[in-house]
């Protein structure tokens, strides 16, 4: 089973709001591109014998977030995201390092036994008024949240 | 000759390195950004200096490359005028497609992933003295111009994101068959190994530098302003010299490169 931690800034994400400006101020995006957010997703595989997997998702938080200036929602195993946005999961398709060193600490450091992999990405959330949001997200994607030659995108539905 | 020594916001070289080039015979001034980027014409080349544009949000370089100034440069680049971007200037290069110019983003620099026999020792930042082979033909490009093909020169590197990768399968025999590849890392004999320590940051064949096909743009990621002095270098140089404050370093060939290139050029 997966747990799914979705993380976001409770104070202004300035990396958000860089690339809501990049977009509308300097891609020719101003009018398609109304709000931007963004999250970080970790997709955490972990023992299908874990009882409690909830209680599991807050204890693994712990590591993973910073409660001080960071909120989060867990779920098991898929993710409903919210109506009015577009989401745009970013993840690297070269070996992602950060990923395979966190899951050396929770494993070998902070004792998560049942931990069995590690999967880390962002989702940007795209506001968009057009008559094809997801056309434009993936072009959006294409244009400016993506180098091809280390990250992949995939529009969640 | 004058050169621009072009400044984004979050750009920290840009003193050292219009420094530098002074050392090399060049004069020129500090370019910011948010300047009328026709401005840019006025020059006969560019430095893009090293730092952390707009703090590398989204990824080292992405955000620069879509200011004007690049577009600017993009034009300048072909009539001819040589472009030399260091460690994030080659990160805004690269996000900008001028390098290795072939026809949109062709590689990314990621993430720093030191291997050493199978396993990640190490990843992201990294600072240290490295040293570099010349790997292309004396006069094929603005920045090493009066280089020798494996010549070898010594200078620091600091940087999170300069494992050079691309998804091109055909890429890397183009960029070797055509000389784009300029410099290498290598052990101080001058020995390539694609181990960390030597392969400092896991860069695809070691690469540290690389030049689009005309050879007028140079991206590299160690920092040849800070071994432009001879005083700069490690106590450990014996070239290392702290009386003569003028004397030149081994990074300096860089700028004399470009000094001369630009001369031959006119």
């Amino acid at each position: 089973m997966k747990i799914k931690l979705r993380v976001w800034l409770k104070i202004p994400d300035a990396e958000a709001a860089t690339v809501k400006n990049t977009l509308r101020r300097r891609m020719g995006y101003e009018i398609v591109l109304a709000e931007l957010g963004k999250e970080r997703l970790w997709s955490i595989e972990v023992d299908d014998s874990v009882q409690d997997p909830m209680d599991l998702a807050r204890r693994l938080a712990r590591d993973l977030v910073n409660e001080n200036k960071e909120s989060y929602r867990a779920s098991v195993d898929s993710i409903e995201f919210e109506e009015g946005y577009v989401p745009v999961k970013v993840g690297l398709h070269i070996e992602d390092g950060e990923a395979v060193s966190t899951l050396n600490r929770l494993r070998n450091r902070l004792g998560f036994d049942m931990v069995k992999g590690v999967e880390r990405s962002v989702v940007w959330k795209l506001y968009l008024k057009s008559t094809n949001p997801e056309k434009a997200a993936e072009e959006i994607a294409e244009r400016l949240l993506i180098n091809p030659h280390k990250d992949f995108y995939e529009i969640v539905t | 000759m004058k050169i621009a020594v072009v400044q984004f916001p979050g750009t920290n070289c840009e003193h050292e390195t219009l420094l530098a080039a002074q050392s090399a015979g060049l004069s020129g001034e500090i370019f910011r950004w948010n300047r009328p980027a026709e401005e840019l014409s006025d020059f006969d080349g560019y430095l893009i200096a090293g730092g952390f544009s707009y703090q590398d949000r989204l990824r080292a370089g992405a955000i620069a490359s879509k200011e004007p100034v690049m577009d600017t440069l993009r034009e300048e680049a072909e009539i001819g005028k040589p472009i030399i971007g260091i460690c994030n200037g080659f990160q805004i290069l690269v996000e900008a497609g001028l390098l290795p110019g072939l026809d949109g983003v062709n590689v990314a620099l990621a993430q720093n992933v030191m291997v050493s026999k199978g396993e990640i020792v190490r990843r992201g930042f990294y600072c240290a003295w490295t040293t570099l082979r010349h790997e292309a033909p004396s006069k094929r490009c603005c920045g090493s111009f009066l280089l020798e093909k494996g010549e070898l020169v010594q200078m620091p590197l600091a940087h999170a994101e300069g494992n050079l990768v691309t998804a091109d399968e055909k890429l890397m025999d183009r960029l070797n068959e055509e000389n784009q590849v300029v410099f290498r890392y290598c052990s101080e004999h001058g020995e390539v190994d694609d181990e960390f320590p030597v392969n400092i940051n896991g860069s695809l064949e070691n690469i540290a530098g690389i030049c689009n096909p005309e050879g007028n743009v140079l991206g590299m990621m160690p920092h040849p302003e800070r071994s432009s002095f001879a005083f700069q270098l490690p106590p450990t140089d014996s070239r290392k010299c702290t009386g003569d404050m003028s004397a030149a370093g081994p990074g300096r060939r860089v700028f004399e490169s470009m000094k001369r290139y630009i001369e031959v050029r006119r």
